[in-house]
């Protein structure tokens, strides 16, 4: 059955994308920034499509190459809202250049599809071209500011590490067809030699996207480079949609006790919260500290799924929704400080005194990054590593407990140069344009209303935790 | 000639790239290296097709988009190198060094 309406707000969204580009060309010079508004615009659309789908049985189904249930479902919403606050913050960044927003706005999108396209996806060969759409059109977005130097060789690492990661994962699928005959996931092979090996390539070219320990090494500077929003984007909805995948493939397809995986997920888990952690310590770019401060927070969503249990299913899709407003708070004041003081630590040394609003709001998603409640992320931890703790990894729980206390000092590095340290010369008041604000309130109202009251939220994970076989 | 044949020079054509991927310093190097990697994938796919599984065209469909996949990213790199040979005026991968930490 091709069921090809399950996929309308995936490709609602590729169509406006194309849109756009025509639009581009059409309209006279001057009035690009229509575009970047009709890409958010165009986001809320989909978001809307997309919770009107919410619990819809008639959304829900099998196609030929992709399964629409509850679980895609909720990962795509967690997108959607997230690239939409990404555009939000993307409208207020000054350096991107003007003449192209047509062209950046519908990359973002083209990238969104990709990778509402992948959360739906249970055949190799659309795995493959959602992962290749995405990562084609974030090569691209990341060195965007192409008079920058750091922002085109962020971008050429990016794409060097992404085309490797895929050649590796392109040969895992064609062992995968050799083993099971057949590029769809649900075949139920048999677990023999050949078949781990591809799963293992496989595993590779995902961990690449999701930035797990061993593949991370793009991240801090293809981070470092990119323009600020579209960090924040590639630093949230790539990374919760490939967990969405590997929730699908090494979760629900190939369960890791199964396939003899699961001491390998473990170790995954483990060294990406580990390394980085330990190396976020030493950094003195916020770019950087937040890039290896997402590969940690890459590490504690791994628990879930090193966990193979239903509890550590929800607890990583908990996680996965609030890391997204997490994220974005911290972006937000990282680019609104950023646009006047550069990237350095020291910019942000006496905050509070200039705009406190915007530091409280940095504070609050930091304390909630490290796990402090009654923010939200304290909650998504606690969930996590009870997970671990209730199917018996307690050394996975351990590991990750002394991981968020040893982050606690790198989040409060900032935290203490926002509140203790003076600014150089007289605190002058920080100009911060309105959009950056709306999705700057937008993400602390996330953070601040799942700590204290998060049983809506608990509750919608628990509805969608359900995987269509 | 059998199907064994076919996998030892894709694994052999794998192992090439994957040595060149990572031991070449410079970028056009690289880029073919991995275009040799994703050709590997290309044989494996087209003997597992013809030997295993004959009358299937899951594996020439995956190899069809496989080449064009390829193609596109290959557009991509090669626009990236031009942006940063622009700034750079270099193509070797030890001159890139902003960034790091």
């Amino acid at each position: 059955m091709l069921n090809l309406s399950l996929l309308t707000p995936a490709l609602a969204l590729a169509g406006l994308a194309l849109l756009i580009l025509l639009a581009d060309m059409l309209l006279p010079r001057g009035r690009e920034r229509w575009l970047a508004h009709l890409a958010w615009i165009s986001c809320a659309g989909v978001l809307c499509l997309l919770v009107r789908g919410l619990g819809d049985p008639a959304a829900l189904g099998r196609g030929t190459l992709w399964t629409v249930d509850p679980f895609s479902q909720f990962f795509q919403t967690a997108t959607v809202l997230a690239a939409m606050l990404c555009l939000l913050l993307s409208l207020d960044y000054r350096d991107l250049p003007r003449r192209q927003a047509g062209s950046f706005s519908a990359l973002m999108l083209l990238s969104v599809s990709g990778l509402m396209l992948l959360t739906a996806a249970h055949d190799l060969l659309l795995i493959f071209i959602s992962l290749e759409l995405v990562s084609l059109s974030s090569f691209i977005l990341a060195g965007f500011e192409r008079s920058h130097p750091k922002s085109n060789e962020g971008a050429m690492k990016y794409f060097l590490f992404g085309a490797f990661a895929s050649a590796v994962m392109v040969y895992g699928i064609s062992l995968y067809y050799g083993a099971a005959g057949t590029t769809r996931l649900d075949a139920g092979a048999p677990p023999d030699p050949l078949l781990i090996l591809s799963l293992l390539l496989i595993l590779l070219g995902f961990g690449f996207k999701a930035s797990l320990a061993p593949m991370h090494f793009w991240v801090p500077d293809a981070y470092e480079g990119a323009p600020t929003p579209v960090t924040a984007f590639l630093s949230i909805a790539p990374k919760i949609a490939t967990f969405a995948l590997l929730l699908r493939v090494y979760g629900a397809f190939f369960p890791a006790g199964r396939y003899g995986l699961q001491a390998l997920l473990g170790l995954l888990a483990a060294l990406t919260m580990t390394i980085g952690n330990f190396t976020a310590f030493f950094q003195n770019d916020v770019k950087r500290l937040l890039a290896y401060s997402s590969i940690a927070q890459a590490g504690y969503l791994m628990i879930g799924l090193a966990v193979g249990t239903p509890l550590g299913l929800q607890g990583a899709m908990f996680y996965s929704f609030v890391y997204a407003a997490m994220n974005v708070g911290c972006f937000a004041v990282v680019q609104a400080v950023g646009r006047e003081g550069g990237y350095g630590l020291d910019a942000f040394n006496g905050l509070a005194k200039r705009s406190l609003g915007l530091s409280l709001a940095m504070a609050f998603c930091l304390l909630s990054l490290a796990g402090i409640p009654p923010l939200a992320g304290f909650i998504g931890k606690l969930y996590i590593f009870a997970a671990a703790v209730e199917s018996g990894q307690y050394a996975l729980a351990v590991i990750g407990v002394l991981n968020s206390v040893a982050s606690v000092y790198y989040y409060f590095r900032i935290a203490q140069r926002m509140f203790l340290r003076e600014a150089k010369g007289e605190p002058a008041a920080l100009a911060v344009g309105p959009y950056v604000y709306g999705s700057l309130a937008a993400a602390v109202a996330g953070v601040l209303l799942l700590g204290v009251h998060p049983e809506p939220l608990i509750a919608g994970v628990r509805a969608s935790a359900r995987l269509l076989p | 000639m059998t199907l064994a044949h076919y996998l030892a020079v894709a694994a052999l054509l794998f192992l090439v790239g994957l040595f060149g991927a990572l031991t070449r310093r410079n970028i056009i190097g690289i880029l073919m290296s991995i275009e040799l990697m994703f050709n590997a994938a290309n044989l494996n796919l087209a003997a597992f097709d013809r030997f295993l599984h004959p009358g299937g065209v899951a594996g020439q469909t995956l190899a069809l988009f496989t080449i064009t996949v390829a193609a596109a990213e290959v557009v991509v790199g090669l626009a990236l190198l031009l942006a940063i040979y622009r700034g750079a005026g270099t193509v070797y991968v030890e001159d890139y060094n902003l960034l790091k930490g």
